[in-house]
């Protein structure tokens, strides 16, 4: 009988609290500031370098890069960059290695898809993926 | 009473051939099935760690109906979570073939989707759409929980869009 006062007691001490389960799709969920996300790619910043594709452990980047359309300056500027995130381990390692930060993480995740195609991603829909961007990288 | 069933436009005359009874009843039974998904245990790699942190308290998956069962007889979704080897292969087409119909499979993790950092290796499946048909992939090497919760809610968004439309959701 005392044990089941005791146990009774608890359950109602814990009643009045708070609920530990997260209303994740009627809520986003915030993320950590060190979370690996999908990735943001900004092409303005790219230099082509292609030290993200040497270091990438699955090679599942590719991309191409053109001659600068002004001929005075040095260098090139990029033409295409596709990810494919069915075998991108979001290692963050690409974005480590980015020496002006071109590519950087998000805290975005939700990349759940109907067909393997869908995971090829290009420039455009990489560089358009620019919420929730994280602070230091 | 005239019908003038003759006059009728032919965008209106192809639903009713569909039979407007029974997409009602389509409909109701896809929301049933999307409302009541009941998945196999079939975690083979460190994805089913995150797939049992879902069904945990913080993020509950019985939220959606998404009850775990131990037996394929009894279920009706197979989450394969983890690297799928070439030995386990024909056990996982065993498994899903005992699974009464309807049933639906979601591939969650790099390693499910298309090998991940097993890529290049020798024993591993390239993804398990190889040996089972699948309906959603979760890329992420894990998928956190809620990548998971995601999926599952875009698996459920199939279910009652095709039961609706009768339509399937890729190559519309």
């Amino acid at each position: 009988m005392l044990g089941f006062t005791k146990g009774l007691g608890f359950t109602l001490k814990k009643l009045p609290e708070k609920k530990v389960t997260h209303k994740y799709p009627d809520e986003p969920f915030p993320m950590p500031s060190r979370f690996r996300g999908i990735q943001h790619f900004s092409p303005e910043k790219c230099i082509v370098c292609n030290q993200c594709v040497r270091i990438c452990p699955t090679d599942c980047i590719q991309l191409t890069g053109k001659p600068h359309p002004d001929p005075e300056r040095k260098g090139k500027i990029i033409d295409t960059y596709d990810i494919n995130f069915e075998i991108c381990i979001l290692c963050d390692l690409c974005t480590e290695v980015c020496p002006t930060e071109a590519i950087v993480m998000t805290n975005n995740f939700e990349l759940a898809v109907y067909s393997r195609d869908e995971l090829y991603k290009d420039l455009t829909w990489l560089d358009g993926n620019r919420t929730n961007i994280r602070e230091e990288n | 009473m005239e019908l003038n069933l003759d006059e009728i436009a032919p965008e209106l005359r192809e639903e009713l051939n569909r039979n407007v009874l029974f997409t009602t009843v389509e409909t109701v039974k896809g929301w049933i099935r999307s409302n009541s998904l009941w998945p196999l245990q079939f975690g083979l790699a460190c994805c089913a760690i995150e797939m049992m942190s879902t069904g945990g308290a913080r993020y509950d998956l019985d939220r959606f109906g998404v009850i775990f069962r131990a037996s394929p007889r009894q279920s009706d979704l197979m989450i394969v979570a983890g690297t799928v080897t070439k030995k386990m292969a024909p056990l996982l087409r065993r498994l899903y073939d005992q699974m009464p119909d309807p049933k639906w499979v979601i591939a969650m993790g790099s390693c499910a989707t298309a090998g991940g950092p097993y890529v290049k290796s020798y024993s591993v499946v390239k993804g398990v759409d190889q040996i089972v048909p699948v309906d959603v992939y979760i890329p992420g090497c894990p998928p956190n929980p809620a990548a998971l919760i995601y999926g599952i809610n875009k698996l459920q968004e199939k279910i009652r869009y095709e039961a609706k439309t009768g339509k399937r959701v890729t190559n519309p």
